[in-house]
Protein backbone atom coordinates (compact mmCIF):
# COMPACT_ATOMS: atom_id res chain seq x y z
CA UNK A 1 0.00 0.00 0.00
CA UNK A 2 1.36 3.65 -0.97
CA UNK A 3 0.10 6.25 1.70
CA UNK A 4 1.83 8.79 0.37
CA UNK A 5 0.13 12.05 -0.97
CA UNK A 6 1.63 13.46 -4.79
CA UNK A 7 1.03 16.62 -6.16
CA UNK A 8 1.00 16.62 -9.85
CA UNK A 9 2.00 20.07 -11.50
CA UNK A 10 2.07 20.31 -15.16
CA UNK A 11 0.46 22.32 -17.70
CA UNK A 12 -0.46 19.99 -20.42
CA UNK A 13 -3.50 18.16 -19.20
CA UNK A 14 -2.93 14.69 -21.51
CA UNK A 15 0.07 14.39 -18.96
CA UNK A 16 -1.52 15.69 -16.35
CA UNK A 17 -4.28 12.89 -16.79
CA UNK A 18 -2.12 10.11 -17.32
CA UNK A 19 -0.19 10.74 -14.49
CA UNK A 20 -3.04 10.99 -12.22
CA UNK A 21 -4.66 7.55 -13.86
CA UNK A 22 -1.02 5.88 -13.47
CA UNK A 23 0.05 6.82 -9.65
CA UNK A 24 -3.99 6.43 -8.63
CA UNK A 25 -3.44 2.71 -9.55
CA UNK A 26 -0.62 2.17 -7.94
CA UNK A 27 -2.55 3.37 -4.75
CA UNK A 28 -1.31 7.21 -4.39
CA UNK A 29 -3.22 10.22 -3.04
CA UNK A 30 -2.67 11.93 -6.07
CA UNK A 31 -3.73 15.90 -6.30
CA UNK A 32 -3.63 18.02 -9.41
CA UNK A 33 -2.37 21.22 -10.43
CA UNK A 34 -2.60 23.03 -13.66
CA UNK A 35 0.27 25.35 -13.18
CA UNK A 36 2.84 26.79 -10.89
CA UNK A 37 0.18 29.33 -9.84
CA UNK A 38 -2.06 26.60 -8.92
CA UNK A 39 0.58 24.63 -6.88
CA UNK A 40 1.93 27.31 -5.37
CA UNK A 41 -1.83 27.99 -3.87
CA UNK A 42 -2.51 24.07 -2.93
CA UNK A 43 1.34 23.32 -1.14
CA UNK A 44 0.60 25.37 2.27
CA UNK A 45 -3.25 24.06 2.38
CA UNK A 46 -2.58 20.12 1.90
CA UNK A 47 -0.18 17.52 3.70
CA UNK A 48 1.98 16.61 0.49
CA UNK A 49 5.01 14.09 0.61
CA UNK A 50 5.79 14.24 -3.42
CA UNK A 51 5.55 17.26 -5.88
CA UNK A 52 6.41 15.64 -9.32
CA UNK A 53 6.63 18.94 -11.13
CA UNK A 54 7.48 19.61 -15.08
CA UNK A 55 10.25 22.31 -15.48
CA UNK A 56 9.05 24.36 -17.84
CA UNK A 57 5.16 25.91 -17.37
CA UNK A 58 3.70 28.99 -18.82
CA UNK A 59 4.43 32.05 -16.53
CA UNK A 60 6.61 32.78 -14.18
CA UNK A 61 6.34 29.75 -11.83
CA UNK A 62 8.27 26.73 -13.38
CA UNK A 63 9.35 23.79 -12.07
CA UNK A 64 12.35 25.73 -10.24
CA UNK A 65 10.27 28.07 -8.50
CA UNK A 66 7.96 25.53 -7.13
CA UNK A 67 10.57 23.28 -6.20
CA UNK A 68 11.96 26.66 -4.07
CA UNK A 69 8.38 26.99 -2.80
CA UNK A 70 7.99 23.44 -1.92
CA UNK A 71 11.34 22.83 0.09
CA UNK A 72 10.62 26.75 1.98
CA UNK A 73 7.25 25.43 2.96
CA UNK A 74 8.43 21.93 4.32
CA UNK A 75 12.65 20.75 3.34
CA UNK A 76 11.42 16.78 3.84
CA UNK A 77 8.83 17.40 0.34
CA UNK A 78 10.77 15.91 -2.40
CA UNK A 79 10.26 16.95 -5.78
CA UNK A 80 11.20 15.34 -8.78
CA UNK A 81 11.31 17.18 -11.61
CA UNK A 82 10.06 15.96 -15.13
CA UNK A 83 12.50 17.21 -18.32
CA UNK A 84 12.75 17.39 -21.97
CA UNK A 85 15.74 15.92 -22.69
CA UNK A 86 16.93 19.57 -23.39
CA UNK A 87 17.08 20.78 -20.44
CA UNK A 88 18.91 18.23 -18.40
CA UNK A 89 21.33 21.00 -17.03
CA UNK A 90 18.72 23.19 -15.46
CA UNK A 91 17.68 19.60 -14.07
CA UNK A 92 21.09 18.85 -12.60
CA UNK A 93 21.14 22.78 -11.20
CA UNK A 94 17.68 22.01 -9.79
CA UNK A 95 19.27 18.34 -8.15
CA UNK A 96 22.03 21.15 -6.23
CA UNK A 97 18.87 23.18 -5.19
CA UNK A 98 17.00 20.00 -3.16
CA UNK A 99 15.43 18.17 -6.26
CA UNK A 100 14.90 14.10 -5.08
CA UNK A 101 15.79 13.37 -8.64
CA UNK A 102 14.53 14.28 -12.53
CA UNK A 103 12.96 12.40 -15.17
CA UNK A 104 12.76 12.81 -18.71
CA UNK A 105 10.18 13.11 -21.35
CA UNK A 106 8.80 10.70 -22.04
CA UNK A 107 8.02 9.37 -19.39
CA UNK A 108 9.21 5.96 -18.29
CA UNK A 109 6.50 4.64 -15.66
CA UNK A 110 8.48 2.18 -14.20
CA UNK A 111 11.23 4.52 -13.46
CA UNK A 112 8.79 6.62 -11.79
CA UNK A 113 7.30 4.26 -9.40
CA UNK A 114 10.58 2.84 -8.36
CA UNK A 115 11.72 6.76 -7.73
CA UNK A 116 8.73 6.87 -5.15
CA UNK A 117 9.44 3.75 -3.51
CA UNK A 118 12.67 4.70 -3.06
CA UNK A 119 11.72 8.10 -1.50
CA UNK A 120 8.69 6.10 0.43
CA UNK A 121 11.34 3.95 1.93
CA UNK A 122 14.04 6.78 3.26
CA UNK A 123 10.59 8.32 4.61
CA UNK A 124 9.44 5.73 6.67
CA UNK A 125 13.32 4.68 7.38
CA UNK A 126 13.52 8.51 8.68
CA UNK A 127 10.46 8.31 10.63
CA UNK A 128 11.70 5.75 12.58
CA UNK A 129 14.93 7.34 13.12
CA UNK A 130 12.72 10.56 14.83
CA UNK A 131 10.70 8.31 16.53
CA UNK A 132 13.55 6.09 18.18
CA UNK A 133 15.22 9.54 19.14
CA UNK A 134 12.36 10.79 20.38
CA UNK A 135 11.61 7.69 22.72
CA UNK A 136 15.43 8.28 23.64
CA UNK A 137 15.01 11.52 24.47
CA UNK A 138 11.95 10.58 26.74
CA UNK A 139 13.87 7.97 28.03
CA UNK A 140 17.27 10.25 29.22
CA UNK A 141 15.62 12.70 30.19
CA UNK A 142 13.50 10.10 32.64
CA UNK A 143 16.80 8.43 33.78
CA UNK A 144 18.54 11.67 34.11
CA UNK A 145 16.24 13.03 36.71
CA UNK A 146 16.45 9.62 38.74
CA UNK A 147 20.09 9.51 38.47
CA UNK A 148 20.41 13.04 39.39
CA UNK A 149 18.83 12.93 42.40
CA UNK A 150 20.32 9.88 43.65
CA UNK A 151 23.76 11.51 43.03
CA UNK A 152 22.83 14.51 45.05
CA UNK A 153 21.87 12.29 47.87
CA UNK A 154 24.66 9.93 47.91
CA UNK A 155 26.68 13.52 48.30
CA UNK A 156 24.11 14.84 51.15
CA UNK A 157 24.91 11.23 52.74
CA UNK A 158 28.58 10.85 52.36
CA UNK A 159 28.68 14.33 53.99
CA UNK A 160 26.77 13.06 56.81
CA UNK A 161 28.62 9.74 57.41
CA UNK A 162 31.93 12.33 57.28
CA UNK A 163 30.24 14.58 59.89
CA UNK A 164 29.26 11.38 62.04
CA UNK A 165 33.04 10.31 61.88
CA UNK A 166 33.80 13.73 63.49
CA UNK A 167 31.86 14.01 66.21
CA UNK A 168 32.57 9.76 67.36
CA UNK A 169 36.20 10.44 66.64
CA UNK A 170 36.24 13.57 68.77
CA UNK A 171 38.27 12.49 72.03
CA UNK A 172 38.19 15.83 73.60
CA UNK A 173 34.72 15.21 74.44
CA UNK A 174 33.31 12.09 76.99
CA UNK A 175 31.86 9.11 75.13
CA UNK A 176 28.23 9.74 76.02
CA UNK A 177 28.46 13.39 74.56
CA UNK A 178 29.51 12.57 71.70
CA UNK A 179 26.59 9.73 71.01
CA UNK A 180 24.08 12.59 72.29
CA UNK A 181 26.02 14.80 69.42
CA UNK A 182 25.59 12.34 66.94
CA UNK A 183 21.76 11.64 67.93
CA UNK A 184 21.32 14.93 67.73
CA UNK A 185 22.70 15.38 63.62
CA UNK A 186 20.76 12.55 62.74
CA UNK A 187 17.95 13.47 63.90
CA UNK A 188 18.44 16.75 62.42
CA UNK A 189 18.81 15.96 59.43
CA UNK A 190 16.70 12.57 58.53
CA UNK A 191 16.05 11.65 55.09
CA UNK A 192 13.37 12.57 53.42
CA UNK B 1 28.02 -9.29 6.15
CA UNK B 2 30.62 -11.08 7.25
CA UNK B 3 30.20 -13.18 10.30
CA UNK B 4 32.12 -12.76 13.42
CA UNK B 5 32.98 -16.26 15.49
CA UNK B 6 32.95 -16.21 19.18
CA UNK B 7 36.50 -16.55 18.91
CA UNK B 8 37.10 -13.77 16.65
CA UNK B 9 34.96 -11.42 19.23
CA UNK B 10 37.50 -11.69 22.19
CA UNK B 11 40.11 -11.20 20.13
CA UNK B 12 38.43 -7.93 18.55
CA UNK B 13 36.99 -6.73 21.72
CA UNK B 14 39.57 -6.89 23.88
CA UNK B 15 42.14 -4.99 20.27
CA UNK B 16 39.21 -2.39 20.63
CA UNK B 17 39.80 -2.01 24.21
CA UNK B 18 43.80 -1.75 23.80
CA UNK B 19 43.95 0.91 21.04
CA UNK B 20 40.93 3.21 22.48
CA UNK B 21 39.30 2.21 25.82
CA UNK B 22 35.95 1.44 24.42
CA UNK B 23 34.42 -1.79 25.98
CA UNK B 24 31.96 -3.04 23.20
CA UNK B 25 29.62 -6.02 25.04
CA UNK B 26 30.34 -9.40 23.45
CA UNK B 27 27.26 -10.45 23.28
CA UNK B 28 26.04 -8.11 20.73
CA UNK B 29 27.99 -9.49 17.89
CA UNK B 30 25.89 -7.58 14.82
CA UNK B 31 27.79 -4.69 16.31
CA UNK B 32 30.99 -5.59 15.92
CA UNK B 33 29.88 -7.13 12.28
CA UNK B 34 27.95 -3.83 11.12
CA UNK B 35 31.03 -1.58 12.15
CA UNK B 36 33.46 -3.85 10.54
CA UNK B 37 32.76 -5.77 8.45
CA UNK B 38 32.99 -2.84 5.30
CA UNK B 39 36.51 -2.59 6.65
CA UNK B 40 37.65 -6.26 6.91
CA UNK B 41 35.98 -6.29 2.98
CA UNK B 42 38.08 -3.50 2.12
CA UNK B 43 41.24 -4.62 3.10
CA UNK B 44 41.13 -8.01 1.69
CA UNK B 45 40.07 -9.56 4.71
CA UNK B 46 37.90 -13.15 4.60
CA UNK B 47 38.20 -13.07 8.41
CA UNK B 48 38.08 -10.19 11.26
CA UNK B 49 41.13 -12.65 12.77
CA UNK B 50 43.11 -11.34 9.36
CA UNK B 51 41.61 -8.01 10.47
CA UNK B 52 42.82 -7.94 13.26
CA UNK B 53 46.39 -9.47 12.69
CA UNK B 54 46.66 -6.76 9.35
CA UNK B 55 45.44 -4.16 11.58
CA UNK B 56 48.14 -4.86 14.20
CA UNK B 57 50.95 -5.42 12.01
CA UNK B 58 50.33 -1.97 10.11
CA UNK B 59 52.95 0.44 10.73
CA UNK B 60 50.69 3.24 9.12
CA UNK B 61 48.22 2.34 11.18
CA UNK B 62 45.95 3.33 8.79
CA UNK B 63 43.14 0.56 9.62
CA UNK B 64 43.46 0.86 13.22
CA UNK B 65 42.64 4.59 12.67
CA UNK B 66 39.57 3.32 10.39
CA UNK B 67 38.30 1.02 13.02
CA UNK B 68 38.70 3.71 15.75
CA UNK B 69 36.29 5.74 13.48
CA UNK B 70 33.99 3.06 13.07
CA UNK B 71 33.47 1.70 16.72
CA UNK B 72 33.61 5.35 18.63
CA UNK B 73 29.69 6.32 18.56
CA UNK B 74 29.80 10.38 17.27
CA UNK B 75 25.92 10.53 17.79
CA UNK B 76 25.96 14.25 18.69
CA UNK B 77 23.28 17.47 18.19
CA UNK B 78 23.75 21.14 18.77
CA UNK B 79 22.95 22.14 22.18
CA UNK B 80 22.02 18.38 22.92
CA UNK B 81 20.24 18.80 26.26
CA UNK B 82 19.47 22.30 26.60
CA UNK B 83 20.74 21.81 30.41
CA UNK B 84 24.29 21.98 30.35
CA UNK B 85 24.32 24.84 28.22
CA UNK B 86 22.10 27.16 30.18
CA UNK B 87 24.12 26.10 33.05
CA UNK B 88 27.19 27.23 30.75
CA UNK B 89 25.25 30.60 30.15
CA UNK B 90 23.49 31.49 33.24
CA UNK B 91 25.84 30.15 36.13
CA UNK B 92 29.13 28.84 34.91
CA UNK B 93 30.49 31.31 32.82
CA UNK B 94 29.29 34.34 34.67
CA UNK B 95 30.52 33.08 37.82
CA UNK B 96 33.96 32.18 35.94
CA UNK B 97 34.37 35.74 34.62
CA UNK B 98 33.77 37.18 38.22
CA UNK B 99 36.30 35.00 39.55
CA UNK B 100 38.98 35.47 36.46
CA UNK B 101 38.71 38.93 35.71
CA UNK B 102 41.89 40.85 36.70
CA UNK B 103 42.19 43.80 38.84
CA UNK B 104 44.04 45.77 35.82
CA UNK B 105 41.84 46.67 32.88
CA UNK B 106 45.21 46.17 30.51
CA UNK B 107 44.85 42.40 31.38
CA UNK B 108 42.77 39.71 29.99
CA UNK B 109 40.46 37.54 31.39
CA UNK B 110 41.71 33.93 30.50
CA UNK B 111 39.17 31.22 30.28
CA UNK B 112 40.02 27.42 29.25
CA UNK B 113 37.01 25.23 28.18
CA UNK B 114 37.54 21.52 26.66
CA UNK B 115 35.42 19.41 25.18
CA UNK B 116 37.31 15.91 26.05
CA UNK B 117 35.33 13.79 23.40
CA UNK B 118 34.64 16.59 20.71
CA UNK B 119 33.34 13.87 18.16
CA UNK B 120 32.28 15.93 15.12
CA UNK B 121 32.45 19.19 16.96
CA UNK B 122 28.59 20.14 17.66
CA UNK B 123 28.92 20.53 21.68
CA UNK B 124 32.15 23.17 21.29
CA UNK B 125 30.70 24.87 18.16
CA UNK B 126 27.66 25.12 21.08
CA UNK B 127 30.00 26.10 23.71
CA UNK B 128 31.48 29.03 21.67
CA UNK B 129 27.81 30.16 20.06
CA UNK B 130 27.09 30.67 23.84
CA UNK B 131 30.10 32.41 24.61
CA UNK B 132 30.06 35.15 20.81
CA UNK B 133 26.54 35.43 22.33
CA UNK B 134 27.10 36.33 26.18
CA UNK B 135 30.44 38.52 25.80
CA UNK B 136 30.29 41.46 23.77
CA UNK B 137 33.26 42.72 24.56
CA UNK B 138 35.05 39.62 23.37
CA UNK B 139 38.70 40.56 22.60
CA UNK B 140 39.20 41.73 26.50
CA UNK B 141 38.80 37.72 26.65
CA UNK B 142 41.40 35.70 26.15
CA UNK B 143 39.75 32.42 25.14
CA UNK B 144 41.41 29.03 24.27
CA UNK B 145 37.73 26.19 23.73
CA UNK B 146 39.51 22.87 23.20
CA UNK B 147 38.02 19.75 21.79
CA UNK B 148 39.75 16.38 21.25
CA UNK B 149 38.68 13.07 20.04
CA UNK B 150 39.70 9.96 19.45
CA UNK B 151 38.28 9.84 16.06
CA UNK B 152 40.56 11.13 13.13
CA UNK B 153 37.47 11.11 10.54
CA UNK B 154 35.53 13.09 13.84
CA UNK B 155 38.41 15.40 14.30
CA UNK B 156 38.71 16.11 10.32
CA UNK B 157 34.77 16.46 10.07
CA UNK B 158 34.64 19.00 13.46
CA UNK B 159 37.16 21.39 12.02
CA UNK B 160 35.74 21.20 8.71
CA UNK B 161 32.43 22.89 10.81
CA UNK B 162 30.71 21.41 8.09
CA UNK B 163 26.82 19.40 8.20
CA UNK B 164 24.51 18.16 6.25
CA UNK B 165 21.15 18.98 6.77
CA UNK B 166 19.95 15.65 9.36
CA UNK B 167 22.62 17.06 11.18
CA UNK B 168 21.45 20.33 11.46
CA UNK B 169 17.87 19.48 11.99
CA UNK B 170 17.99 18.82 15.50
CA UNK B 171 18.79 20.79 18.79
CA UNK B 172 19.91 24.01 16.74
CA UNK B 173 17.62 26.85 17.05
CA UNK B 174 16.60 28.59 13.56
CA UNK B 175 17.89 32.24 14.27
CA UNK B 176 21.26 30.34 15.64
CA UNK B 177 21.19 28.58 12.28
CA UNK B 178 20.85 31.48 10.32
CA UNK B 179 23.23 33.76 11.91
CA UNK B 180 26.16 31.72 12.86
CA UNK B 181 26.16 29.54 9.33
CA UNK B 182 26.14 29.30 5.95
CA UNK B 183 24.31 27.24 3.54
CA UNK B 184 25.86 25.68 1.08
CA UNK B 185 23.62 23.02 -1.33
CA UNK B 186 22.17 20.71 1.22
CA UNK B 187 25.07 21.49 3.39
CA UNK B 188 25.75 24.10 6.17
CA UNK B 189 29.26 25.33 7.18
CA UNK B 190 29.98 27.67 10.39
CA UNK B 191 30.82 30.85 9.67
CA UNK B 192 34.84 31.44 10.45
CA UNK B 193 33.97 34.28 13.61
CA UNK B 194 33.00 31.01 15.61
CA UNK B 195 35.00 28.70 13.53
CA UNK B 196 38.17 30.89 14.83
CA UNK B 197 37.54 30.33 18.22
CA UNK B 198 37.86 26.54 18.83
CA UNK B 199 40.72 24.12 17.99
CA UNK B 200 40.25 20.23 17.89
CA UNK B 201 42.78 17.78 17.80
CA UNK B 202 43.30 14.07 18.39
CA UNK B 203 44.00 12.15 21.11
CA UNK B 204 42.93 9.05 23.35
CA UNK B 205 41.55 9.68 27.03
CA UNK B 206 43.45 6.38 27.91
CA UNK B 207 46.45 7.80 27.45
CA UNK B 208 48.06 9.93 30.12
CA UNK B 209 46.67 13.76 28.86
CA UNK B 210 50.63 15.15 28.11
CA UNK B 211 50.89 19.27 27.98
CA UNK B 212 46.88 20.09 27.89
CA UNK B 213 47.59 22.39 30.88
CA UNK B 214 44.76 23.50 33.48
CA UNK B 215 41.47 24.11 32.00
CA UNK B 216 38.46 26.04 33.99
CA UNK B 217 35.40 23.85 32.52
CA UNK B 218 35.83 20.39 31.15
CA UNK B 219 32.74 18.58 29.41
CA UNK B 220 33.22 15.31 29.29
CA UNK B 221 29.74 14.39 28.55
CA UNK B 222 28.64 10.36 27.24
CA UNK B 223 31.93 9.11 27.09
CA UNK B 224 32.88 7.87 29.81
CA UNK B 225 29.70 4.95 29.35
CA UNK B 226 31.95 3.35 26.93
CA UNK B 227 34.69 2.42 29.53
CA UNK B 228 35.19 -0.27 31.97
CA UNK B 229 34.82 0.70 35.56
CA UNK B 230 38.31 0.50 35.99
CA UNK B 231 39.14 2.79 33.25
CA UNK B 232 36.67 5.10 34.19
CA UNK B 233 38.13 5.53 37.55
CA UNK B 234 41.32 6.97 35.96
CA UNK B 235 39.70 9.14 33.50
CA UNK B 236 38.41 11.41 35.91
CA UNK B 237 41.34 11.05 38.03
CA UNK B 238 43.01 12.67 35.33
CA UNK B 239 40.39 14.85 34.56
CA UNK B 240 40.68 15.85 38.05
CA UNK B 241 44.50 16.73 37.51
CA UNK B 242 43.59 18.92 34.66
CA UNK B 243 40.98 20.94 35.91
CA UNK B 244 41.56 24.46 38.05
CA UNK B 245 40.73 23.94 41.63
CA UNK B 246 37.79 26.13 41.00
CA UNK B 247 36.93 24.55 38.01
CA UNK B 248 33.88 22.53 36.59
CA UNK B 249 33.38 19.59 35.32
CA UNK B 250 30.32 18.66 33.76
CA UNK B 251 29.37 15.07 32.63
CA UNK B 252 26.27 13.61 30.71
CA UNK B 253 22.77 13.96 32.04
CA UNK B 254 22.25 10.07 32.58
CA UNK B 255 26.02 9.76 34.03
CA UNK B 256 27.35 9.66 37.80
CA UNK B 257 30.57 10.03 39.39
CA UNK B 258 29.37 8.06 42.42
CA UNK B 259 31.73 5.40 42.95
CA UNK B 260 33.79 6.43 40.45
CA UNK B 261 35.90 9.64 41.69
CA UNK B 262 36.05 10.97 45.21
CA UNK B 263 37.76 13.79 44.08
CA UNK B 264 34.24 15.44 42.76
CA UNK B 265 31.18 16.85 44.47
CA UNK B 266 27.92 16.99 42.72
CA UNK B 267 26.02 20.39 42.87
CA UNK B 268 22.75 21.01 41.19
CA UNK B 269 21.97 24.35 39.66
CA UNK B 270 17.85 24.20 39.28
CA UNK B 271 17.60 21.17 36.63
CA UNK B 272 21.14 20.59 35.65
CA UNK B 273 24.22 18.88 37.87
CA UNK B 274 27.74 19.83 37.74
CA UNK B 275 31.14 18.53 39.82
CA UNK B 276 33.57 20.54 41.36
CA UNK B 277 36.83 19.37 43.14
CA UNK B 278 36.14 19.21 46.91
Amino acid sequence: MNNMTILVVDDDPVIRRMLEKRLEKEGYEVLIAEDGYQARKILPQQHIDVVLTDLMMPGSIGGIEVLDIAKNLNPNIEVILITAHSSIDTAVEAMKKGAADYLEKPINFDELFLRLEKIANVNSIMRNAMDLSQAMDTTESAASETIQNLEIKTAELQNQIDMLETILRDEETSIYERIDKAIDLLTKQKIT
Amino acid sequence: MLKISPEELKLVAQYIHDISGIYLDQSKSYLFETRLGTIATEHGCSTYKELYQKAKAEPSKTIERKIIDAISTNETLFFRDKGPFELLQFKLLPELIDARTPSSPVLKTNIKIWSAASSTGQELYSIAIIIKELLPKIANYSIKLLGTDISDGAVAQASRGKYNKFEMERGLPGDKLQRYFTMFGDSWTIKDEIRAMVQFKKLNLMLPFVGLGKFDIIFCRNVAIYFTLPDRQKLFDKIADNLADDGYLIIGSTESLTGICPRFIPKRHLRSIFYQKK
